[in-house]
């Protein structure tokens, strides 16, 4: 058993301490600057993001568009991308972590409904209803109309 | 103090989605909504503890504080792909508008015909798009933000649970109809189904579900005057 157990454990060895020179490296003995550094460039990069977004809400205010701000915010910043005026690496760091995150701002909303409950209870099937009727076609419209439109390309290759 | 309650609701937010999330990871079932999970906690905590929803708020503020950030960043993804965006151009366009305009239509249409108070009909019409846009489209056509993120967790659970077999069933096999279909219908929820079916159909799905954000709140103010003429 000892002599089964032994051999793999000895071989992971070099690769914990090759391990733990590299966390060393980077948590312990990394220059203070590069570490406080990438959390500035990190948070320059939310402060850009935010910047567009109250930048879209302006917009939306200002020309009395009745369009969401996070809608032309959006906009705003796909065709900033296109036009090359702020670069992928501006915001790709910060885009990426708060998306991924993104269900976590949900929940706060969606606590909103403790204040709902009745509305459930009242409509609950007319809601049901409209929900899974409208879902059903919603799917098929799209699917249908857009494998129509595929099916007048070349053939899709996979 | 409130200083307190802030940080207590903030950290039991937080601690509610990491647990609904290890729940998600855990066993990958599409009824295991974090969102709903999430908040179901929070609110059952709340509940129990005597907290009264006021008391929530100040919190709540400084959480969706990063939302908007959060969701312009949608714009990211948008751009990596703007070569697919390109390519199927006729059949995104195409697709995810009458996508979006059948929706609203029917959910608009249905709860109208229902009798259901403008609120509600206000808040269930963008119910196919993603939260963050959901939410801002019922809110300024007077819909209630709370009632808009449960109306499209349940579409999105709905999708994501049947989606793929409708598809199917309707003869629906090209990856990317499909893709578009599940981000139109289903939004985020959607798009991870159709990740779980592929990578072109997970793409298609998350462009769409950006486009079908946009074009929903363009075509929102029609739809509400068509709808609810006052």
């Amino acid at each position: 058993m000892d002599q089964l157990a032994s051999p793999p454990r000895r071989r992971l060895e070099p690769l914990t301490i090759a391990l733990t020179i590299a966390l060393y490296r980077e948590r312990v003995a990394a220059p203070p600057e590069a570490f406080v550094k990438k959390k500035l460039r990190f948070l320059g990069q939310v402060a850009l993001l935010a910047g567009i977004y109250l930048l879209g809400n302006k917009i939306a205010g200002f020309a009395h568009l009745p369009v969401p701000g996070n809608v032309v915010g959006v906009v705003l910043l796909y065709a900033l991308l296109n036009l090359g005026l702020v670069p992928l690496e501006y915001v790709q760091d910060a885009a990426d972590f708060l998306l991924r995150h993104l269900v976590f701002f949900f929940i706060p909303v969606a606590v909103d409904l403790m204040n709902w409950g009745t509305v459930f209870y009242r409509y609950g099937l007319a809601l049901a209803f409209a929900i899974v009727v409208s879902t059903i076609l919603t799917f098929l419209g799209t699917g249908y109309l857009a494998q129509w439109f595929q099916k007048g390309e070349k053939p899709c290759p996979s | 103090m409130p200083q307190l309650m802030i940080l207590f609701t903030i950290l039991l937010t937080l601690g509610a989605y990491l647990l609904a999330k290890a729940l998600y990871l855990r066993y990958r079932h599409p009824l295991l909504n974090i969102v709903l999970l999430g908040a179901a906690i929070v609110i059952a905590t709340l509940l129990a503890l005597n907290i009264p929803y006021q008391s929530y708020l100040p919190g709540r503020r400084i959480m969706t504080s990063l939302l908007g950030p959060a969701t312009v960043g949608l714009a990211v993804p948008l751009y990596r792909h703007r070569s697919l965006l390109r390519q199927y151009a006729p059949a995104i366009v195409a697709g995810v508008g009458l996508g979006s305009l059948a929706s609203m239509l029917a959910a608009g249409g249905i709860a109208l015909v229902a009798g259901l108070p403008r609120e509600v009909v206000l808040s269930v019409l963008p119910k196919s798009v993603t939260i963050p846009f959901a939410v801002e489209i019922a809110r300024i056509h007077g819909g209630s933000p709370g009632l808009a993120s449960a109306f499209v967790v349940a579409t999105g659970t709905l999708g994501s649970v049947f989606g793929g077999t409708l598809l199917t069933w309707a003869g629906i096999k090209d990856p990317v109809a499909r893709g578009l279909a599940l981000g139109t219908g289903a939004h985020g929820q959607g798009t991870a189904m159709a990740f779980m079916e592929g990578e072109r159909e997970g793409s298609m799905a998350g462009l769409a579900m950006t486009l079908a954000g946009i074009t929903t709140a363009t075509m929102a103010p029609l739809l509400v005057r068509l709808l609810l003429r006052n």
